[in-house]
């Protein structure tokens, strides 16, 4: 292995080959998904995200929620994430469709939030969570974040989408704790993660 | 040891290079001391490739290639399942028997509740009620199996009692779910964890989502408790006791569909 | 060695000379370059270990420092990364790689102000990016988290160094070319392919989410594999028969290492998303091409080891030869760990947990960054010409750092595991599965700052290089020199 030629086109064609599996198959095949719409109730699936879930994406990668957090149900004999209730069927490729950037993580510190929106579909629940995630679940290592709330004095009524937060934290006298822009986002993001819906190519476990 | 490697090459290095006499050595040994004592640049040895390590490459790539026959879905793009072997055949389309509901309702409840309620139907103390023994799941006391799809569909507000201990949370609706599935869930929940009660069909969810279809907001258990109970088992039990504020029973027999509650605002 | 020499012939003398100034010639060629790539290696290492620290607190005590986004988990995380894997082993890797070049190719480095250049675009593009992913830019792509106004100065930087490299292999002097330059020349040309398509598809001109986990972990797991692996391995083919003055131990043995990485190592990034929403046969091609890097590892390990074998008291001595075999046992370990946490009945156990974060370091520390302080301790005394100061600080830098990253590897595989088996069980609450862990990332913190204490030291003792600081030595810094203990054999 003397001659340049030889040694580039060898180091060219390995590389290619992984560059059309994995990369050129997955635009072609996967990138291209159109969502399917349901014959019976004519819904569309995966539904289209709100404005606000698609700038809770942003807050999502923003935080590095990803980090932490997987967003996927795998395949039957692959680990308990069915068993324990984070999805009723294992997701497929389409599932992700309407995801920039996608988020299906590789750790799970944190539980899987594929299906969050449907397990936990309180919005106040979100926040709590958010701002208090120890109290909200004893034990939990998940870091506060709230910095993406705001400490304001309430004027005349208390503000409809103000936290009621658990004890022991509470705002003092007079002030409330409201969520700002981006945890109203976030929060709608979390809601709209829901991918219990069917789909041809991922039977439901259910039906 | 250092020093003889410099000093035998030393005298011949500045007769063959002419052009390199303005770097001289002297100067190239006081910088590169560690150039000098280095040793030769690698070079290579031509061993053998030992023939017990090519048959177990070979063997390796062998079970490659069966790997890839077995646990690739036929190479299409829409199988995800590994172990599906779909040569040929087309996916799924085996005739399906009648879903069991102890089978199907343990999943959809796994999917839908065990946040909450957990796996072992215990809840989580001071949190979300327990369903494993509760009194509002298999229709004990004044609560009926009306009250129990109701409040699925509609979701719980406000303070509730479960078994002696108060719990105030906030369930959330789940009309969303099909027909069948509330009625295999249910039939789950009624029948797992020591509790036994008779099951609950489509049918009757369906009829109660329709009467209820009005209803914007969870209920409470002061409404719920108003309606009278009903056991889709047939045996009807009488209207909750007489409990002072509660709003009395609207109708005092209670057939299949029990009138109340439809429609009314909840107050908190 | 001396007796090697005499029996040698006159002529081979006189080439030997010759290539002792031409030695000489290259270095003093390389040294700008290679001194700038390396202090900003080492200034970003010690960053990316601060954020690796803090992270690591974190785990530990959630509330610290948690009242501003700036240092939440979640970007100093990511900061630690890209700081590390851009800051500090990417320009190490350049700069080794540079060197080893011009060695190998017997020709200088010409023009190599213009690299200045790119070392200056690199840093300012991992700065930028560091202080994007902080500020609320990060993409959350695992390993291209910078944003784009960083990446795309990334990406001029290494162009400019790529074409650098595979011009000086184009105009190299003509002869046997060695197995270091064929790693050198694919990890050049393979690095900027792989950046640019990643970039390109999931940043600047994002494709559908269903396609992108794949390319992020075509990326993801190549970065690792087809740009810090050859550049180590080139390197660990240099310095190991170098210091050792043997031959590689079989030429044969190269060749099939090499092509069998290239193929199999390219087509290992599924093995991320076992059980994932990809077809099935993405998933299961991943799953054999990783079993089949049992074939380059092998190969690499035997060939390395046949090479050492009967010169293992050098490593007693030699402080590149101690950290470069370090890290060539290192390959082979985390590579077999690699194969094993690949298949599909194992993955389920180490998927999602810590025990993917210990094999992680195992393979981008213990392997690829401790031959890098192997090499360095090798190339500067040779292009700045000053000796190492202190062969104390190298011994603390040694021990501090393989105890270091040892424990932290078996911590976080013990945690790991125990964490995966509860997360098997769907009897067991999340929230246990998480208790599961806690004590051992207590001890990862600790190792943590082992590792922290090593780099400083060694921090220390790259300024005290730099600044020429002590008595000018003819002798090389060796390990026990200091001590008054003669090694029987002067390697270096």
């Amino acid at each position: 292995m003397n001659r340049m030629p030889v040694i580039v086109v060898g180091i060219f064609l390995t590389f290619l080959s992984s560059w059309i599996g994995l990369v050129a198959y997955p635009y072609l095949n996967l990138g291209r998904f159109t969502p399917v719409t349901d014959p019976d109730s004519g819904e569309v699936f995966p539904p289209p995200m709100s404005g606000l879930a698609v700038a809770g994406q942003r807050v999502y990668a923003a935080s590095g929620c990803v980090y932490c957090h997987s967003q996927q149900v795998r395949q039957v004999g692959y680990g308990s994430d069915l068993e324990r209730g984070w999805g009723s069927r294992p997701t497929v490729a389409r599932d992700f469709m309407r995801e920039n950037p996608v988020f299906l993580g590789t750790m799970r510190t944190g539980p899987d939030l594929a299906n969050i929106g449907a397990r936990q579909p309180s919005a106040m629940w979100q926040h709590q969570h958010l701002y208090q995630p120890s109290v909200v679940s004893p034990g939990s290592i998940m870091p506060s974040y709230r910095y993406l709330y705001r400490l304001q004095k309430i004027e005349g009524q208390r503000s409809a989408n103000a936290i009621d937060l658990l004890p022991p934290d509470a705002a003092p006298d007079g002030y409330e704790v409201v969520p700002t822009h981006e945890a109203e986002a976030l929060v709608a993001y979390l809601l709209s993660l829901n991918r219990n819906y069917p789909l041809p190519e991922a039977p439901e476990s259910s039906q | 040891m250092m020093s003889q490697d410099p000093n035998k090459t030393q005298p011949e290095a500045p007769d063959t290079f002419q052009m390199d006499m303005e770097r001289d050595d002297i100067n190239v040994r006081d910088v590169h001391g560690a150039i000098l004592r280095e040793k030769d640049d690698p070079r290579d040895g031509y061993e053998p490739i030992p023939l017990w390590m090519v048959s177990i490459f070979m063997a390796l790539v062998f079970w490659g290639g069966a790997y890839l026959a077995f646990f690739s879905g036929g190479f299409q793009a829409d199988v995800f399942d590994p172990s599906q072997v779909a040569w040929g055949a087309g996916a799924g389309g085996a005739e399906k028997a009648a879903p069991d509901p102890m089978v199907v309702g343990k999943k959809l409840f796994t999917a839908n509740c065990v946040a909450c309620h957990q796996a072992t139907g215990q809840g989580v103390a001071g949190q979300f009620p327990p369903l494993a023994g509760s009194e509002w799941v298999v229709g004990s006391d004044w609560h009926g199996d009306n009250h129990l799809v109701k409040l699925v569909l509609h979701g719980l507000q406000g303070p509730v009692q479960v078994e002696g201990t108060t719990y105030n949370g906030a369930m959330p609706p789940w009309k969303q779910l099909k027909d069948e599935q509330i009625a295999m869930i249910l039939t789950y929940i009624r029948n797992e964890w020591g509790n036994s009660a008779p099951p609950i069909t489509a049918e009757q969810v369906a009829k109660i989502r329709e009467e209820t279809a009005s209803q914007t907001e969870p209920f409470t258990q002061a409404q719920l408790k108003a309606i009278p109970a009903v056991h889709f088992g047939g045996s009807a039990e009488s209207a909750p006791p007489a409990d002072g504020t509660d709003a009395p029973p609207e109708g005092g027999e209670p057939p299949a569909d029990a009138p109340a509650a439809t429609g009314t605002p909840t107050g908190v | 060695m001396s007796a090697t020499l005499t029996m040698k012939p006159e002529a081979t003398a006189e080439a030997e000379a010759r290539a002792k100034v031409e030695r000489a010639e290259i270095d003093a060629s390389t040294r700008l370059p290679v001194v700038l790539f390396y202090g900003s290696a080492v200034f970003w290492l010690l960053v990316g270990t601060l954020f690796a620290l803090l992270a690591s607190f974190k785990m530990n005590a959630p509330t610290f420092l948690d009242q501003w986004g700036w240092l939440t988990y979640g970007r100093v995380r990511p900061a630690h990364l890209n700081a590390v894997a851009y800051g500090w082993a990417s320009s190490a890797a350049i700069g080794t790689g540079l060197w080893l070049m011009a060695r190998l190719c017997r020709a200088p480095l010409r023009h190599s102000t213009l690299l200045i250049g790119a070392a200056i675009f690199w840093n300012l593009g991992v700065l930028l990016g560091t202080f994007g992913i902080l500020s609320g830019d990060g993409r959350s792509i695992e390993w291209l988290e910078f944003p784009n106004y960083a990446s795309g100065m990334l990406f001029v930087a290494y162009g400019l160094i790529a074409v650098w490299a595979v011009i000086m292999f184009r105009f190299r002097q003509p002869g046997h070319v060695y197995v270091s330059q064929w790693y050198l020349l694919a990890a050049f040309l393979w690095f900027p392919w792989l950046y640019s398509t990643a970039n390109l598809l999931l940043n600047f001109q994002p494709i559908q989410g269903g396609a992108q986990g794949a390319v992020n972990w075509w990326y993801g797991h190549n970065a690792l594999g087809l740009w810090f692996t050859p550049i180590g391995l080139a390197t660990a083919y240099y310095l190991i028969p170098k210091v050792l003055g043997r031959p590689i131990h079989s030429y044969y043995l190269s060749i099939l290492g090499f092509w069998s990485l290239a193929l199999f190592y390219s087509w290992n990034g599924m093995h991320h998303l076992i059980g994932g929403p990809f077809p099935a046969w993405m998933i299961s091609a991943s799953v054999v091409a990783s079993v089949m890097m049992f074939i380059p590892v092998v190969t690499t390990a035997i060939n390395h080891h046949m090479t050492v074998r009967g010169n293992f008291q050098a490593l007693k001595w030699s402080p590149t030869l101690r950290f470069t075999v370090f890290g060539a046992m290192c390959y082979t370990l985390s590579s077999v760990q690699g194969i094993f946490m690949a298949i599909p009945s194992l993955n389920v156990v180490t998927h999602f947990t810590h025990y993917t974060v210990g094999h992680a370091h195992l393979g981008l520390y213990a392997f690829f960054t401790m031959i890098m302080f192997g090499a360095m301790y090798y190339i500067l005394p040779r292009v700045v010409g000053w000796e190492w100061p202190s062969a104390r600080l190298i011994r603390w830098h040694f021990w501090l750092t393989a105890v270091g990253i040892g424990m932290m590897v078996v911590v976080l595989s013990i945690g790991g595991i125990l964490q995966g088996l509860a997360l098997l069980d769907p009897g067991v609450t999340f929230m246990v599965t998480l208790e599961y862990t806690k004590p051992w990332l207590f001890l990862r913190s600790v190792s943590g700052i082992l590792l922290t204490a090593g780099h400083i030291v060694f921090a220390v003792s790259f300024t005290m290089l730099l600044l020429r600081v002590g008595v000018r030595k003819t002798e090389p810094t060796l390990f026990g020199s200091d001590q008054g203990r003669k090694p029987e054999r002067l390697t270096v």
